[in-house]
Formats: C-alpha cells, sequence, structure tokens
C-alpha cells in the first residue's frame, strides 16, 4: 500500500478511498467521446475539511487531483493515469431553503433536478431551469462549468444566479466569495457584488483549475403562474433566424430554440427550420409575449405548427420532443456518440454558421458516408442577444476510423467557428487547445492566475490548456 | 482443460463479448444514479453501499466496456461490484436508452460464474453440502420438509387446472404465507394442487450466473406441472413468479404452458369482480406499502395491492415518498445477503425509516424476501413498526359472499 494511499484513507476514511482497478475503471471519461487516463485512486470527500485535506496530500505527493461531480459534460474531462480522482457527489446536501433572501444552499454533489423538485414542492425553482443534463448533473459540476441552461432567453447563463460560495483553493485554503466573505458576520451569503472585486465569477466556469467549489448560494424564486408555447415552421433558415432575431429584440420569449440540421420534427418534412418558443410569466403577461412572438414569426412567412412538441420538450425536458418524436428517438438503439461543438455567436452569425454547416457536410458527404457520421442536430438557443449554437454529430463510437473522424471533426469545427466568431460556453480539456491559442493576452492572464493560485498545477491540470510550463515542472 | 478451467475465458468465449454492441450504447447520462425526478432521493442501493460507481449502472458499463475492450479481466474485485447488486432495477427505469441493465448483469455473472468467481457465501449456499444443488433450497433444509406446514395433504400432486408454486422462503421460514395462500384458495373454492417435489424456481442459480442449473430446474417443475394438466400457476413471491414468468421462457427457448400470476393479481381481479368481499378492520389501521423490486419494477404489479386493500374498511393507505416505479429498494434482493451484508442492511435501514416517517402502523409488501429483510431491520431498529406480508391481510379478512 503506497504512502500516498495511506495518507487519503487518512483525510477520507477507508471506505471512501479506492486503488481498486474495477472502481478506477469508472472515473475515467464524462459522457462525450474523448478518451481518458485511469486515476491511480479515487477519493469521496463529504466536507469541505476534506476535501482540504485530499489537496494538500496531493501537493505534498505532487500528484494531479481531478474533480469529478456526475460527469454528464461531453468534452472530455482530460483525466490522466495514476491522478488523484476526487469524486463530490457525496457532498449532496440542500443546506438551507432560504425562501426569506431568494437564495438556496447546497452542497456542489446535489443534482439539479432534484434541488429543482424539492423546492417546487413549496412552489419555488432554481432561478434558472438547468442545463441538459439536469436529471444527473450536479449543480457544483454545472457553477463550475457555467452550462448552459434552458430559458438562456430570459434568464441568462447558470453563473448569472450564483451569489456565493465556498472554495477549497488548490493549496488547500477554504474561501467564501461576495457578501459571504465577511468572516466577522458569519459568512452570510446574500449579494454576489460585495467586499471587493467578484471572486464568485473567478470560479463560474472555470472547470475547477483555480479551486473546488464546496458550497453553493443560488439564486430562486416562484414558479411563474404561466406557461404558453408556439411553434413554428420556416420555409429558409434564414427567416427563422431574423424572426428570432426580432423577438430577441422585443425580449418576448423566455426560451427560444431554433432547429437548423438534423431530422426535422416528425410530420413537418416541408420545411426547412423551426422555432420553439415558451414564454413564462403570470397569465396575462405570457399571453401577450406568446402573442408577439406569434405575430413575429408570422411576419417572417412562419407556418404555425401544433406547439404540443413544445410543451413535451419543455415539461419532460426531453429533446426528443423538440422534434416531436418520443424520448427513444433521441440517439436511437444504436450505439452512436456525439462529439459536440458548441459556443455563442452574435444571433446575425448564425445564418452564416448554418451555410457554413451545410455546405461542411455536402463537400464531405463521401467522408461521412464512408464513416456513417450522422448530423443528430444543429440546434440553437437564443439568449437575450446572442445565439449559442450546438452542433451534435453522431458516429459509430465502435468503429476506430469513425472515432478517430469525429474526434478530428470536433476540433475541425471548433478551429473553423472559433476564427470566425464563435465563443465556445463549455472548454474543458478536448476542445482547449483551438480555443484558448486564439485568446492572446486573456490567455497569459488566465495563466498567470492559474500558476498563482495552484503553482504545482495540481487541480485539473490539460483542462482550459493549463499546462505547466517547463519552467514549473 | 478448458480455458475456464484454467481460471480465464478467452475473448469469443464470454457472454460480455456478445454484448458489445449494447455496451457502448451507455452514453453515461448518470440517470440510473439517483430518483432526481422526486427530489434528492437514493436509487441504487449497491452505490449506495459500495460508495464508487463500479456497484451501479454506469459504473458496470464501464467496466463492461473494459472488459470487451480488453483493458481489464475478470477477478474477484471485479466480482464483489457484480454480484453486490440487488438487481432492483431502478437503474433500467430511467434508463436514457432503454438498455436492458440488469440482462448485461447477468452476462456478466456468467462469465464470472464460468471462471468460478462467485463470492463465497453464495457459492457455499448453492453449492455445500446442504446447498441448493442438494436440498434444492436456498435455506439448507431437507427437501423432504418442503410441505411440513401443509396438514391436509389431499391436493398435493393432483390433477388440478390451479397450481401453487409454493417458493422456498413460504415453505421453510415464512410458512405462514404458505398456510395463508392455500386458506385464501380454499376459502374462494379453487381447485388447486402444490407438488410434492418442488425445487426452488431457479432465481439464485440466475443470481449467481448459473444459467444451465437453473433451467435444470426449471425444466424439472414445469414437467410435472404439465403432467397434472396445469393451466395457471399461482404465486406468492414475486421472485419465483418473475423467474418463471420472465426468465423460464428466455432460458428454455419457448413459452410456458401454463399462466404464471400472483396471488395478488388474482384476488384484486376477484375483488373487483365482486366474487370475494373483505371483513372491515377495526380499529383501523394505516398501512404504507412497499412496492417490491421484482412485484414492481420487473413485473409491473403496482395496483392490484392498492385495489385489493381499498377493498378492505377501515384501512388507510399512505405512500413513502418513493413509491410505485420509485420505490427504493428494501436491500434483500439479488441474494446478496450472503456476502454484502453491509450493503443490504444499508439499504434496508434507509427504507424502513422512509416507512417509520408515514406515521404509518403497518409496513406492508408483497414479498418474502422482503418480510424477512423488513423484520430483521425492525428489530436491530428497536421499532414496534409492524412487518406484514399481504397474505397475511388477505386470508385474515377474507369473506365470500354467500359463506356464512
Amino acid at each position: 500500500m503506497s504512502q500516498l494511499f495511506e495518507q487519503l484513507v487518512d483525510v477520507c476514511a477507508p471506505e471512501r478511498v479506492s486503488d481498486k482497478l474495477p472502481d478506477r475503471i469508472c472515473y475515467t471519461r464524462d459522457a462525450g467521446p474523448s478518451p481518458g487516463g485511469i486515476p491511480g485512486y479515487v477519493v469521496r470527500p463529504t466536507t469541505p475539511q476534506e476535501v482540504s485535506g485530499v489537496l494538500e496530500v496531493a501537493n505534498a505527493h505532487r500528484t494531479p487531483v481531478f474533480i469529478w461531480g456526475r460527469s454528464t459534460t461531453f468534452i472530455g474531462l482530460g483525466i490522466q493515469d495514476g491522478c488523484i480522482l476526487m469524486a463530490l457527489d457525496m457532498m449532496d446536501k440542500i443546506i438551507e431553503m432560504d425562501f426569506d433572501n431568494k437564495v438556496i444552499a447546497v452542497e456542489p454533489g446535489t443534482v439539479w433536478h432534484a434541488v429543482d423538485v424539492e423546492l417546487n414542492k413549496f412552489g419555488w425553482e432554481l432561478a434558472v431551469p438547468g442545463p441538459g443534463g439536469m436529471f444527473s448533473c450536479t449543480i457544483g459540476g454545472s457553477v463550475a462549468y457555467n452550462a448552459v441552461p434552458h430559458a438562456l432567453a430570459e434568464y441568462g447563463m447558470t453563473g448569472n444566479h450564483v451569489i456565493g460560495l465556498e472554495v477549497v483553493l488548490p493549496d488547500g485554503q477554504i474561501i467564501n466569495t461576495g457578501s459571504g466573505a465577511n468572516e466577522a458576520a458569519g459568512h452570510l451569503h446574500f449579494e454576489r457584488y460585495a467586499n471587493g472585486p467578484d471572486l464568485t465569477g473567478l470560479f463560474v466556469g472555470s472547470y475547477g483549475v483555480f479551486g473546488i467549489i464546496t458550497k453553493i448560494y443560488f439564486r430562486i424564486r416562484r414558479v411563474p403562474d404561466m406557461e404558453a408555447y408556439a411553434f413554428y415552421g420556416f420555409d429558409h433558415f434564414e427567416q427563422a433566424v431574423d424572426a428570432a432575431h426580432a423577438i430577441q429584440r422585443q425580449a418576448a420569449a423566455t426560451h427560444m430554440v431554433g432547429l437548423f440540421g438534423g431530422p426535422k420534427p416528425a410530420n413537418y418534412d416541408a420545411h426547412d427550420a423551426f422555432l420553439h418558443i415558451v414564454v413564462r410569466d403570470s397569465r396575462v403577461a405570457a399571453q401577450e409575449r406568446i402573442r408577439v412572438t406569434e405575430a413575429v414569426c408570422e411576419s417572417f412567412g412562419g407556418y404555425r405548427l401544433d406547439n404540443n412538441a413544445t410543451r413535451l420538450y419543455w415539461e419532460g425536458h426531453m429533446y426528443s420532443w423538440l422534434r416531436n418524436t418520443p424520448p427513444d428517438h433521441y440517439y436511437g438503439n444504436r450505439p452512436f456518440m456525439c462529439p459536440e461543438v458548441a459556443g455563442f455567436m452574435p444571433t446575425d452569425k448564425v445564418k452564416d454558421a448554418i451555410a457554413f454547416l451545410r455546405n461542411d457536410a455536402l463537400e464531405h458527404a463521401d467522408e461521412w458516408a464512408k464513416y456513417d457520421i450522422r448530423t443528430k442536430c444543429n440546434d440553437v438557443y437564443f439568449s437575450s442577444n446572442a445565439a449559442f449554437i450546438w452542433i451534435d454529430t453522431l458516429y459509430p463510437e465502435m468503429d476506430e476510423e469513425a472515432w478517430q473522424y469525429g474526434l478530428a471533426l470536433r476540433s475541425r469545427y471548433t478551429e473553423e467557428l472559433c476564427r470566425r466568431y464563435m465563443s465556445p460556453g463549455g472548454i474543458l480539456q478536448a476542445v482547449a487547445p483551438e480555443v484558448m491559442t486564439k485568446l492572446g493576452a486573456g490567455f497569459d492572464f488566465i495563466k498567470f492566475l492559474k500558476r498563482s493560485l495552484d503553482p504545482n498545477f495540481i487541480l485539473n491540470p490539460g483542462v482550459m490548456h493549463l499546462e505547466p510550463e517547463a519552467s514549473h515542472v | 482443460m478448458s480455458s475456464a478451467e484454467k481460471g480465464t475465458l478467452r475473448m469469443g468465449e464470454r457472454r460480455i463479448d456478445e454484448l458489445k454492441n449494447l455496451i457502448y450504447q451507455c452514453n453515461r447520462c448518470g440517470q440510473c444514479l439517483d430518483f432526481a425526478t422526486i427530489g434528492q432521493a437514493n436509487k441504487c442501493p449497491a452505490f449506495e453501499g459500495g460508495l464508487f460507481e463500479s456497484y451501479a449502472a454506469r459504473g458496470k458499463y464501464n467496466i463492461a466496456r473494459a472488459l470487451v475492450d480488453g483493458v481489464i479481466d475478470y477477478d474477484m474485485d471485479l466480482a464483489e461490484r457484480v454480484f453486490a447488486c440487488n438487481e432492483c432495477r431502478a437503474c433500467a427505469q430511467d434508463c436514457f436508452k432503454y438498455l436492458d441493465t440488469t440482462g448485461m448483469f447477468t452476462a456478466l455473472k456468467e462469465d464470472l460464474a464460468q471462471l468460478g468467481l462467485i463470492p463465497p457465501n453464495l457459492k457455499e449456499a448453492l453449492e455445500g453440502g446442504m446447498g441448493l444443488d442438494e436440498t434444492h433450497n436456498v435455506y439448507g433444509a431437507p427437501h423432504g420438509e418442503r410441505l411440513a406446514w401443509l396438514q391436509d395433504r389431499a391436493r398435493v400432486d393432483v390433477p388440478a387446472e390451479t397450481a401453487i408454486f409454493v417458493g422456498c422462503s413460504s415453505a421453510y421460514v415464512r410458512q405462514n404465507m404458505a398456510v395463508d395462500t392455500v386458506g385464501a384458495l380454499e376459502r374462494l373454492g379453487v381447485d388447486y394442487t402444490v407438488l410434492s417435489d418442488e425445487w426452488c424456481c431457479g432465481h439464485p442459480y440466475m443470481a449467481a450466473g448459473q444459467i444451465d442449473k437453473a433451467r435444470e430446474v426449471l425444466e424439472h417443475t414445469i414437467s410435472q406441472y404439465v403432467d397434472l394438466g396445469v393451466k395457471r400457476l399461482v404465486f406468492n413471491c414475486p421472485g419465483c413468479l418473475k423467474t418463471f414468468k420472465h426468465d423460464a421462457p428466455e432460458i428454455l427457448g419457448k413459452a410456458l404452458p401454463f399462466e404464471p400470476m400472483h396471488l395478488l393479481e388474482l384476488m384484486a381481479y376477484l375483488a373487483d369482480q365482486g366474487k370475494v368481499q373483505f371483513k372491515p378492520i377495526s380499529p383501523k389501521i394505516t398501512i404504507t406499502y412497499h412496492d417490491s423490486c421484482t412485484m414492481g419494477r420487473w413485473l409491473d404489479i403496482y395496483e392490484a395491492p392498492r385495489i385489493l386493500l381499498k377493498h378492505i374498511s377501515g384501512v388507510a393507505l399512505t405512500e413513502m415518498p418513493r413509491n410505485r416505479g420509485n420505490a427504493y429498494c428494501c436491500g434483500a434482493g439479488g441474494l446478496i445477503r450472503y456476502d454484502y451484508t453491509d450493503i443490504s442492511n444499508r439499504a434496508g435501514n434507509e427504507r424502513f425509516q422512509e416507512a417509520v416517517a408515514t406515521g404509518a402502523d403497518v409496513l406492508m409488501t408483497s414479498c418474502p424476501a422482503c418480510l424477512v429483510q423488513f423484520q430483521q431491520t425492525r428489530s436491530r431498529n428497536r421499532s414496534r413498526m409492524k412487518i406484514m406480508d399481504i397474505t397475511q391481510i388477505i386470508w385474515e379478512q377474507l369473506a365470500v359472499p354467500g359463506e356464512g
């Protein structure tokens, strides 16, 4: 038994540390296709103090630590052979629902949808509906990833609603952010922009490279009175983009998804593109807002379709209903995997992006046929002022050549679109080289922060392309 | 000497390799890990007790993938993760890809059994001196005592359209269930038979990955029912029913020559037809009903017990937060108590506390394994909550119209 293992056991208790291969093999990769190394140890801490203790041990042994929530991302965690894998999903308590101050305090391993359900029992909800993996993703992971949620158009990103955090820094120190930083007042978390710079923002969307989030203080609100839906088809995708842009300008939609590729919704083959629109508000306001979206869509030549598909998608949180098909149609019963490419762009660039993707698929039709590549979707979530595109291709993962082609395709799309106008939301490890190297001095500053906070490059090394430089090895 | 006898199985000899297409379909979404749709709630007893994902469905799919990719090989550590599963099927219920998770686990068990990598206590219960191979029951009791609970032998081995499959638990350790089942059919005037040479249903062999032995015992029992002209086989144990209804057609490669059904299904049907009634209970009691995993997620029987209880005046039914398809396992399934008592007890405690929190007087189930598990859990918790199998209340309250 190694000294490192014994020290981890001292911190976390023997039953929550494993060096057995069948355990370690389960913590190598996320839900995406990027391969990962096999950790040397898996630890499941239950307190911030244990998290801190593990980091101290890791620093002493210069052994990397990779953080695991529920690993539902699609773009590669970059887990390295022999590392310490720290799974935070035993830290899964709802600490407090504070309806007076409209904030919930949770541990990072709480599951997003589960917390929402607990709030729903009181007529409340998390201030943003949650990302695609809400049934299994953790709140800690979603904040560290700054996941793109449903209802982006009105509520914005996950990180917009984080009031404060408790974070364990790479050296094991535990800090609080925002109003919670005030130790003399007992770490009261009620305002993010207090006590100096927005340290909360440093950790939101930083994928755990600067610290490990051990408590999240998140905004909550009353469940709105009403949800209204609209579903429109268009002859040309440009019309759909124009309609979405107009709806953005009028701030009419709570959630708006454009379908610009992949299978068309069942029974609507005649249309080229589609918009699903959800409005949540008071009864009067929701009806008025949905009427605005309908008028806009029709003014751009949209055809009103049966909005039951929109309702089913929204209420069931199942993407399959976007295409008017039941949930098991989403992937189909084939061993296909999805090398996802996703990122923000100005709304008016969506037209260019869709044209590029369609032309590219035609230009490479022979290769796509050879490797049996398919388009699952080119879907766009519209925010209040921009667009977030999801380019999901499917490839047969059991075919080694097709798998390599799928990974290369992801890199090429990321490279091409980032060079033009795209800024990815989720970066993590797999597409980090294509993304971070375009940031210039901005990336230098991120590297500076990393070196300052984590001089041993203990935390998630390689994530965001943050490798120790030669002088630090 | 075969490669299995040498302690290894080559690629192509393994069942798991046949399932590569299925294994690669797991997209690792993690919906098998929690009951998130009903709140912050545990779902997989093996994961909660074993503490690493290797015990949960997603982990076992990762392990299976590593096996078919040649990254890992079978050993006793791996066997522990596979055999610690309660077979509660909660993972399959919410699988995003509708994968047959437990089917894949059985393939892993088959390979492990071929290699002799069965956990020691389970192996002893099957193959030891008084094991299942020898006694045809999992309690190490003499086969000749299987009908010791039955006073009147007039209906043993007689031709009849209805037969009762007694099962090991009610034959040996919860004999009141057998008595109540027979008593209920007697009162209803059903012409039935029971076998003197009934063997275990074969579920323990399935749980151990010994499919050939399961086939053998099923063929032994089924042939006797065929000889007696049985058209309907009634069970009080959902585990036995599941073995006949789901597993037997698959491993025998043909449909059963009779209809298997749970006593509750028969009773609920008769109650709705007005052919049976129930005496009111006084003073009133509050019951919380535990959906056994086999009765619920395997057999999809959720409403029959609730219909029956609603027919009994004086019974108030209160549900646990996790009910029907979201019911949490009692921890007894999959025969894990032989080797993984801690995992089993942890799940039992969690479910028992959930029942206690409802404030009900009675925790009721319809599975002998759950019954035993909850009775033992109650003892450990020094609780006064009453534990009952539903056959007991059926027998005690049954009133046949026209009967004086």
